[in-house]
């Protein structure tokens, strides 16, 4: 019954568009039942509908804003006009520090700045000297030459140019066709990164590694979250071999083949890289989840069960026990003003469950969440997988066959163990979002600013957590919203000392007390039937 | 001049996208929705720098186009946008823009719409193209490029009303408020266009508008054709883009073309046109403004008048702000815009206030931020104007930055900002003047008793340079041969011969460029451990080639900020250039030092090439020594640690040794390095006998009573790298560069005569240590 109201709240919403786009919208919208026993259904990662408002980006952004952006040690030129570059300049603040006399480009911005005759004429030899410029005055090991729109219309050969470069220069040039219009979304900029990093940089070093040496995979080190994860690991006995990619170097990707195991944590941007890297060099993948305290100790502990070493196991329990005593009473105050709120949730593919946890241990409940560029494993699990129907659009972001490596691959798990351990830790496994979330609560797949508006006006949360587009839609309305995807300039919000973080920003803004000036008038009386704001 | 230091790469972009400019201008029209034609990416990465920028939600459509789109045209997905943005928010405006993908893939924006228009039910919605390529321009191309759109589009009820079109500048929502209000001092009927006070600055309310009020009417727009003048605030924009010329055109409505009122004159100009077309005297309030203004710039100028300002942004603002600082006293140093305009420069120097400052003013268009950020450093520059992406240069150089202009996304207000009319401009001025007081008051204390007062902190800076203690020896040094020529001729410099298996001063395999010599630095610096010291040896002198000098050492430092430098010379120029040095970062010197008599060093020197003259005798080694006396002094005194060679030539300067080295050491040297004279073949010295260790090691024992001697000195190349005992130059300059065809070891013995033309780099210096070369002289 329950689940029935909410569901006409939903269609109402969704009445206001034309026939088509209503029927395309639904199946991207659920209302979590748990008291079905099949597993629901949702529609993902398929192709946006033009002219209302998405919030998903594009493949370049994907590609070169979030998987390779982070990277310090490499020179990306965005080849092409000046708008891509700029405006992936800085933008996500994937906090990078580098270690003693190495080079970090994180700040640097580079173009090729294509103009007209750039255009008619072909931009190849322009990305050429540009390359070369780059080489002269920062000696890079690692270039990347990423494109934009145009380059793949008008035919020019970056990877020519690349195998040039590499020939010339006796460095790294690695090229990614990422152009703006391929795939749906983000997602489709993250696998092609992907491909290249195991292509060209995955498995080419040979460092030595220790016995608990381990990848983190998905941390983006927003607003510092990965040297939280890197802190508490560490502090464990684990040998972080490398990060993919927050504060990561092409230096340390290239012996990622040497480590145990592979933790990770955004599923969605990274997973391609974890199943290519076991099946090349047999390597098992655990999913984890940093963001939030309960979560961070199961995944902690999941960790250490694959490892299966008492005395891991042991210093992990010890670990546990003090940040816990230190984040307690820290924690414990920022609870009791979170405490009975709620919170709806849409961010990027993976956050939007994460943040669930972290949200549950300060005493709030989602009601609403959401990716905006997602599959449908994010949201249903991996178990999907083979139900997915391939379409023209997944179709043309290419998919690489890995075989063993014939030096590199080794099994660190018997086979029985394996068996066994599969059923009791997420091995090589994600579950999706929706099984963890509460019965009648929403989910909904790229949502739009129509939605955002017409969803926070029924359902009312008391926090919005999402980016920047959509931040003031909430503060319009007079709801608190937190970005989740710079943080508001905060951060670590991962881990034990990340949870304080977070907890003391959302309290301060739930109690700031200029809400109490900003009261829209839904917010204390029913919703009028079809009441749609027209102007 | 350049405009970008590098060509083909743009480098921290001083400019966005034209899609950008446009946007902005849509979101001034009341009603609207805009919508570009391309990638989702486009639109997303747009909303997301206007959000941070204007804190509101800022809704901008996109046609989603994708891969199948751009194989087979991208007019299902338009439509299907137009189509759906209209359901949703029922504008009566709705601008389509084009991006670079639209563009490429030759998309007719204008018949799919004519097409759309004509066969679907649009509302009320008046639908307008407008073509902005992002690799056509900046977004200030792409904001005049819209508003032009706009105007074609709209202006069409020619019949004369009594109103004035004013075509709105890229400011903030709260400048644009301000500008209204001053119109309407003026009592003057205005169409203002593009209007963002509201749209983009909404004040808050219980009902939330899903397209915000505020902005220029669609029937106001109409009746810009009938307008009796237009107002536009734009010096630098070109005719082909420009709202008011196409209306005076096409209409034949007189058109006012002004700049942004910012600062005085600027401001008087603007206040002189309103007060023609409303009839009106300018209303006491501004006369009152205007004089606070003035007195304001009194009241700082002293603090103005330290400030050397960078100027960066949409050609526009870079104008009027350059016009505020110069009335100001605040010296721009560098006006800088991204955009690609013919107008910039022109305009900046018809200005005619740089006739008053006593040095060039740079103007660059088409630049970019790592050119700014350069030439900021080198222009001595103490505060930045413009944007937020400034930001970057404020972080690696500590320029203080006084934001105004789009994007300001670091700071809240950026949309709240006045900084137009009198008031305005004041407000821009304090800004400016307190970020200069405040910067200089930080520090001021510690950078006078530094300068001043400070005690010399010597033993910080020996311990980490090989040459200067023998402490040192872990550390690996490097030369870099940039300096070929040299300004003395010394009797015991024979530059003849490039050995790859000589090893002595002045040697070296080829003379770099300071891009080379950073690019084999970077080699090195991977290869050799403990790399920490670059000295810049010769084979000439680093002062007779201080340009070289200065750029390779910027060039490392970019490389590498912990690097240590150093410099030999035999210090003819050192007056001239010792503040530069020092401000470089050279914390090492050593200067040759032969004689300090006249008579004894006319016998040494050959000949003194000082000022464009030639000098031999007596005269030449009395201008070297006094400069040389000089500089070193001024070192020491501003804390350079600073070592004196003395080359010991039996039978001419051995028994004035001693007095050398107590002269030098009343100039303040840190330590002498007396070495054998070793006499090269060709040289006039050639047949002075050799000085043995013994006699030189009682030489040095006899001078440590008055100062610390140098007793490991290997006497090494122009471009040795590696530690004292280990010099790795031959295999490394080989692996680093191509002019560099030395053998492979130094223990062939094979030496081999170089062409007339590679003479002149080639060795000279038979006498110098660790760091030095440049005490023996070519022609």
């Amino acid at each position: 019954m329950k689940h029935e109201i909410i569901k006409k709240k939903i269609d109402k919403v969704l009445e206001k568009y034309p026939a088509a786009v209503f029927k395309n919208r639904k199946e991207h919208v659920l209302v979590n039942d748990c008291s079905i026993p099949e597993p629901q259904t949702i529609t993902a990662n398929t192709r946006t509908i033009p002219g209302i408002i998405t919030n998903r980006g594009c493949c370049y952004a994907g590609c070169k804003g979030v998987v390779l952006g982070p990277l310090r040690d490499a020179v990306i030129i965005t080849h092409g006009p000046i708008g891509c570059g700029y405006y992936t300049w800085g933008t996500r603040r994937n906090k990078g520090k580098k270690k003693s006399d190495e080079k970090n480009f994180l700040n640097y911005c580079f173009s090729t700045d294509l103009q007209e005759g750039d255009i008619v004429f072909g931009g190849e030899k322009k990305l050429r000297q540009a390359v070369t410029e780059a080489v002269q005055i920062f000696q890079p090991k690692t270039i990347f030459i990423c494109s934009t729109c145009p380059v793949g219309l008008i035919g020019d050969d970056i990877n020519a140019v690349a195998a040039w470069a590499q020939n010339e220069y006796g460095i790294k040039v690695i090229s990614f066709s990422c152009e703006g219009y391929k795939g749906v979304s983000q997602s489709g900029g993250h696998h092609i990164a992907n491909n290249g990093l195991i292509r060209h940089i995955i498995g080419t070093g040979d460092a030595a590694v220790g016995k608990y040496a381990i990848n983190i995979l998905g941390e983006y080190n927003i607003g510092g979250d990965g040297w939280e994860l890197e802190r508490i690991l560490k502090k464990i006995g684990y040998e972080i071999v490398s990060m993919m990619t927050g504060n990561g170097t092409v230096e340390e990707l290239s012996n990622a083949h040497k480590a145990a195991l592979n933790v990770v944590q955004c599923h969605r941007s990274i997973n391609y890289i974890g199943e290519m890297m076991k099946t090349k060099y047999g390597q098992d993948w655990i999913k984890v989840n940093f963001i939030g305290v309960k979560s961070t100790i199961k995944s902690l502990r999941d960790i250490a069960r694959y490892f299966d070493d008492p005395d891991l196991t042991a210093r992990t329990e010890a670990v546990i026990a003090e940040e816990l005593e230190d984040i307690t009473p820290q924690l414990e105050h920022f609870r009791k003003i979170c405490s009975g709120k709620t919170a709806a949730l849409f961010v990027g593919g993976s956050r939007a469950h994460h943040y669930q946890h972290l949200l549950r241990d300060l005493g709030v409940e989602t009601i609403l969440a959401g990716y905006e560029f997602a599959h449908r494993d994010d949201y249903e699990g991996r178990e999907v997988i083979p139900s997915i129907k391939e379409d023209g659009d997944s179709k043309n972001i290419e998919s690489i066959e890995v075989q063993p490596d014939p030096e590199n691959f080794r099994l660190v798990l018997s086979r029985e163990r394996y068996e066994k351990l599969k059923d009791e830790i997420p091995l090589n496994y994600y579950g999706g979002m929706i099984k963890e979330m509460p019965d009648g609560s929403i989910v909904v797949d790229d949502l739009n600013h129509y939605e955002t508006e017409e969803f926070l006006k029924i359902l009312k949360p008391d926090i919005f957590c999402s980016g920047i587009k959509d931040k003031y839609i909430a503060h319009k309305a007079g709801i608190f919203s937190k970005q989740l995807h710079s943080y508001d300039y905060s951060g670590p919000y991962a881990g034990f000392k990340g949870a304080v973080v977070f907890a003391r920003d959302i309290a301060m803004g739930l109690t700031t007390p200029s809400w109490k000036l900003a009261v829209p008038p839904w917010k204390t009386q029913p919703v009028l039937e079809g009441r749609v704001a027209t102007c | 001049m350049k405009n970008r230091n590098l060509v083909n790469l743009n480098m921290n972009p001083c400019k966005m996208c034209m899609p950008m400019g446009s946007a902005l201008a849509f979101k001034g029209i009341s009603s609207s929705m805009f919508m570009l034609h391309g990638s989702q990416g486009c639109s997303t990465y747009i909303r997301r720098h206007m959000a941070g920028h204007f804190n509101e939600p800022v809704d901008i459509a996109s046609s989603s186009l994708n891969e199948e789109g751009t194989v087979y045209g991208g007019e299902s997905n338009l439509k299907k946008g137009l189509r759906n943005l209209i359901k949703l928010y029922r504008p009566e405006v709705i601008g389509v823009g084009t991006t670079c993908l639209a563009e490429t893939i030759g998309e007719d924006i204008n018949r799919i719409i004519n097409e759309f228009s004509r066969e679907e039910d649009c509302g009320a919605a008046c639908i307008i193209p407008i073509s902005t390529p992002g690799y056509g321009g900046t977004q200030f191309e792409g904001y005049y490029s819209a508003i032009l759109s706009i105007v074609k589009a709209a202006a069409t009820e020619a019949i004369p009303n009594d109103r004035v079109n004013v075509i709105a500048p890229n400011v903030s929502p709260g400048d644009i408020r301000n500008l209204k209000a001053i119109l309407e001092d003026f009592g003057i009927d205005y169409i203002l266009l593009p209007d963002i006070s509201e749209t983009l600055d909404a004040p808050y309310s219980t009902e939330y508008r899903r397209i915000p009020s505020g902005g220029s009417k669609l029937e106001d727009l109409r009746k810009m054709a009938g307008a009796r003048a237009t107002i536009e605030f734009g010096l630098t924009v070109p005719d082909s883009l420009s709202p008011g010329t196409y209306l005076k055109e096409r209409f034949g409505i007189p058109l006012f073309k002004c700049p942004i009122p910012l600062g005085l004159e600027y401001t008087d100009i603007f206040m002189k046109v309103l007060s023609e077309l409303s009839g009106r005297l300018v209303p006491g309030k501004y006369i009152s403004e205007r004089g606070r203004l003035i007195d304001g710039m009194i009241d700082s100028h002293k603090h103005n008048a330290e400030g050397r300002a960078v100027i960066y942004g949409e050609p526009e603002q870079v104008l009027a702000i350059s016009k505020l600082c110069c009335e100001s006293g605040v010296k721009p140093v560098l006006v800088s815009t991204g955009s690609n305009s013919d107008q910039i420069l022109p305009l900046i120097n018809a200005m005619g206030y740089f006739n008053d400052f006593d040095e060039k003013l740079l103007v660059l268009k088409d630049t970019d931020f790592e050119t700014i950020q350069k030439l900021a450093v080198q222009q001595k520059a103490n505060i930045l104007i413009g944007n937020s992406d400034g930001k970057f240069i404020t972080e690696k150089e500590g320029i203080p930055l006084v934001r105004t202009g789009f994007p300001i996304h670091d700071r809240m207000g950026g949309q709240r900002l006045v900084h137009s009319g009198y008031g305005g401009s004041l407000k821009l001025l304090d800004d400016i003047t307190n970020t200069l007081i405040e910067n200089k008051y930080e520090k001021y204390r510690e950078n006078t008793f530094q300068r001043y007062y400070s005690p010399k902190k010597h033993e910080d800076k020996t311990n980490i340079h090989p040459c200067f203690s023998s402490l040192a020896s872990k550390n690996a040094r490097m030369h870099i041969p940039v300096a070929p020529t040299c300004n003395i001729s010394c009797n015991y410099c024979n530059r003849k011969y490039d050995c790859q298996n000589e090893s002595r001063p002045g040697v070296t395999s080829a003379v770099l460029s300071p891009e080379e010599a950073a690019a084999k630095f970077a080699y090195a610096k991977d290869k050799v451990a403990n790399l920490t010291v670059v000295g810049i040896a010769g084979p000439g002198d680093a002062l007779a080639n201080f340009p070289q000098t200065r750029k390779s050492i910027e060039l490392i430092k970019q490389i590498d900020t912990n690097i240590t430098f150093c410099l030999s010379t035999n210090g003819l120029m050192l007056p001239r250039f010792a503040d530069e040095i020092i401000e470089i970062g050279v914390s090492h010197v050593t200067v040759t030092i032969n004689s300090v008599d006249p008579e004894i060093g006319a016998r040494i020197y050959k000949e003194v090439n000082y000022a464009g003259k030639k000098h031999t005798g007596a005269k030449a080694a009395e201008i070297l020594i006094k400069n040389q006396l000089e500089g070193l002094s001024y070192l020491a005194s501003r804390g350079v640690l600073c070592k004196v060679n003395i080359v010991m030539i039996k039978g001419v300067n051995d028994s004035h040794i001693e007095e050398v080295v107590k002269k030098v050491k009343a100039c303040g040297a840190f330590m002498t390095n007396i070495m054998p004279l070793i006499p090269a073949e060709g040289s006039a010295f050639q047949n002075i006998p050799l000085t043995s260790s013994r006699e030189l090691n009682e030489m040095r024992k006899k001078c440590e009573a008055d100062i610390k001697q140098m007793y490991h000195c290997r006497q090494c190349r122009a471009d040795a790298i590696g530690t004292l005992d280990d010099d790795r130059s031959a295999g490394l300059w080989k692996g680093i560069c191509k002019g560099f065809s030395g053998s492979e070891s130094r223990n062939q013995k094979v030496c081999h005569k170089l062409t007339r033309g590679e003479v002149h780099i080639e060795i000279q210096n038979i006498y110098a240590d660790g760091c030095n070369v440049g005490n023996n002289a070519r022609v």
